[in-house]
């Protein structure tokens, strides 16, 4: 068996490390290249894995790849799915899948027409704590389902994350997706109605951007719920941030902190006590079915159409907190 | 399609026969034990067929699983490896350390692979908790302490009624009590971390006659300076096991408590009303410890790698389990030769 030949294109979105890193302990996968238009970080990260970097796209492309994982900024997934899109097997994109719907519809387009899997990159969906929880639901445990309360807490990402024409959108973009999927997944449903609050500056002030994010929302299985997009953990906060679930149904609760399994590590060097996790990444399943979907020639588990529908409720969420209203999907 | 071949089908058979079904590339063979009725329900259990010998066992497989009590590792091992057989041989390596000393004699004689199943430096918060102690993070070595208690591994869990390992954990002369059967997995643990330990002091109940509760506190001295403390039990009140981790640095602390949070917690109102609460901690299927540490033997034995663990992490284990045991004795502090 050959070996399945990746390419990664950029390294803006900090997520690629940690991609290359499972990749890079996967057997049957070769890390063809490295693709990045900031020349000083692509080099860099291209020279310590002992692999080519490329200044241009299409000088990867031509490396008779079998897929391509692409960590640009949110913006730039557009050009860069459409690029590859036909050139190779499988596209792996990480979250949000564009900045509007009308970029995420042509990417899905693109890779129906030249028969090119897309992937979205959710690596939550193969979090342990998150599958058990998805197996408890599954089992119908918890009889009718009520509500679900969520938290998706980050710290500030600052670099381009708050610029809006490269992210498209703050915390509200950038940590309402990955729960939303989960949700839709649960319940193979779709949020209905949603109802932000988006706050601008409330936690950084001069930030430019918002940071702060509160959603009510109604899926179409009548199970209403919140989601905290906030990135309301400081530097002095011993982790970056969690994805909790609190699932409330007739029989009882069950909570989830997908990332609770810590050593707490207080160094001196750091100057504070941190949560070191030791639980089984998210990023490795990922990445791992990603392969695989290359490998069996399948569709991919979480698709463009998933990413979109995820966009979609974020958007939605700034233009309910523009109008002060509820708004309604699809929109 | 590599075939593995278990002998001795007590409690630690089960739990290896479920990772090797797991994995790809390998076919469990079957079972051979001396009482041919405990291979005949593993192989019921978990797959495979019953060996009537060792030695049909051994022509009929490429890896050797040794999952006899510690008193019966020996001669086992030794044959596997003069067959020219890897082998995996369940902890402690044997019970005596003459036992030990002649098996990573065979060890080094054949020059067969021998993995000694010191399964906690595959668990993933154990193993996180070194690598961030190598890292520097918390500077040099001081103080380490680990805890591993809970009740006696008797037969009120199902599937380990009638089996003869429950009674052999209680005659402490032939399983050495927590000091060598529960405690080995501190001491292994502690001195991969902080490297190799010059003497050991304990305090304990293996001589009390209280058995089979067994309970030990452990203190030792490492060659560099630093120290470790060890508390193992089988008198913890049953549902209450508990592991710990605290490595203190000149530069900072790590701690884990396996009685924090869990990360999935269930809580369902009972029809009488009364409510029924359970927590896990999930990993994925390739991090489970047991799965990874034979996963780490095929894939070294294939590779030609080192393992993890060597024969003589193996050896110095239970010499230092043994003296801890002296130590208990004779009230006294035992420095490891």
């Amino acid at each position: 068996m050959s070996d399945i030949r990746i390419g990664m294109l950029s390294f803006a979105h900090m997520h690629a490390v940690s991609y290359l890193h499972f990749l890079s302990q996967m057997e049957g996968v070769a890390i063809a290249g490295i693709y990045d238009d900031d020349y000083d970080r692509g080099g860099r990260i291209a020279a310590q894995c002992k692999v080519p970097y490329f200044r241009r796209v299409d000088g990867l492309l031509d490396q008779d790849l079998d897929g391509v994982i692409i960590c640009s900024e949110n913006a730039l997934h557009a050009p860069l799915v459409l690029e590859s899109a036909g050139r190779v097997q499988g596209i792996l994109c990480e979250k949000p899948i564009a900045t509007t719907l009308e970029d995420g519809q042509a990417m899905i387009d693109r890779c129906r027409e030249t028969n090119t899997k897309l992937q979205i990159a959710f690596p939550m969906r193969f979090a342990p704590p998150v599958i058990e929880l998805k197996q408890q639901l599954d089992t119908g445990v918890l009889g009718e389902i009520y509500s679900v309360k969520t938290t998706n807490h980050g710290s500030m990402p600052g670099r381009w994350f708050v610029e809006h024409k490269l992210a498209g959108g703050g915390a509200v973009l950038d940590h309402t997706v990955h729960v939303i999927d989960l949700l839709r997944w649960f319940w193979d449903t779709e949020v209905e109605e949603v109802y932000a609050e988006v706050g601008h500056e409330l936690l950084h002030p001069g930030l430019g951007i918002d940071d702060a994010g509160l959603l009510s929302f109604r899926l179409a299985n009548g199970v209403f719920g919140t989601l905290d997009t906030s990135w309301s953990r400081p530097e002095s906060y011993p982790t970056w941030g969690d994805v909790k679930l609190d699932v409330l149904g007739e029989n009882g609760l069950i909570s989830v902190d997908a990332f609770e399994q810590n050593l707490q590590v207080s160094s001196e060097d750091d100057g504070k006590t941190s949560w070191v996790n030791w639980g089984s990444s998210g990023d490795e399943g990922l990445v791992a079915d990603f392969v695989d979907m290359i490998r069996a020639d399948r569709e991919p588990s979480v698709s463009g159409e998933d990413g979109q529908r995820a966009l979609e409720v974020a958007l939605a969420a700034y233009e309910s907190s523009r109008r002060a209203e509820p708004v309604a999907l699809p929109i | 399609m590599r075939r593995v071949g278990i002998v001795g089908a007590g409690g630690i058979s089960r739990t290896h026969a479920d990772r090797w079904n797991q994995m790809p590339g390998v076919e469990l063979a079957g079972f051979y034990d001396i009482i041919e009725d405990a291979a005949q329900r593993a192989v019921q259990r978990s797959g495979g067929k019953v060996f009537s010998s060792m030695n049909e066992l051994f022509d009929a497989v490429d890896y050797v699983d040794v999952c006899t009590p510690g008193t019966a590792h020996m001669g086992p091992v030794v044959a596997a490896l003069e067959a020219g057989l890897p082998t995996v041989c369940e902890k402690p390596l044997a019970n005596s350390v003459a036992d030990c000393e002649k098996i990573v004699e065979a060890a080094e004689r054949t020059g067969t692979p021998l993995f000694v199943a010191m399964v906690v430096r595959f668990f993933p918060q154990f193993a996180k908790a070194r690598e961030v102690l190598e890292s520097g993070a918390i500077g040099s070595p001081g103080v380490i302490r680990t805890v591993r208690s809970g009740s006696y591994p008797d037969s009120s869990v199902g599937w380990r009624k009638g089996l003869a390992i429950t009674s052999y954990y209680a005659d402490f002369a032939q399983s050495g009590g927590v000091l060598l059967d529960l405690c080995i997995h501190d001491i292994d643990y502690q001195r991969w971390c902080f490297g190799e330990i010059e003497r050991v002091f304990a305090r304990g109940m293996m001589f009390a006659g209280k058995e089979p509760k067994d309970h030990a506190l452990l203190t030792v001295r490492f060659s560099n300076g630093a120290v470790g403390h060890i508390e193992g039990s089988w008198s913890y009140p049953r549902g209450r096991f508990a592991t710990r981790i605290e490595i203190a640095g000149t530069g900072g602390v790590i701690e884990w408590d396996s009685r924090t949070r869990p990360p999935v917690e269930v809580a369902l109102e009972q029809e009488d009303g009364s409510l029924a609460s359970s927590g896990s901690s999930p990993t994925a299927p390739q991090h489970d410890p047991y799965y990874a540490e034979l996963a780490h033997f095929v894939r070294c034995v294939e590779a030609k790698e080192p393992f993890l663990v060597s024969p003589y992490d193996g050896l110095m284990a239970v010499k230092i389990s043994r003296a801890a045991i002296e130590s208990l004795e004779k009230g006294k502090a035992v420095t490891i030769r």
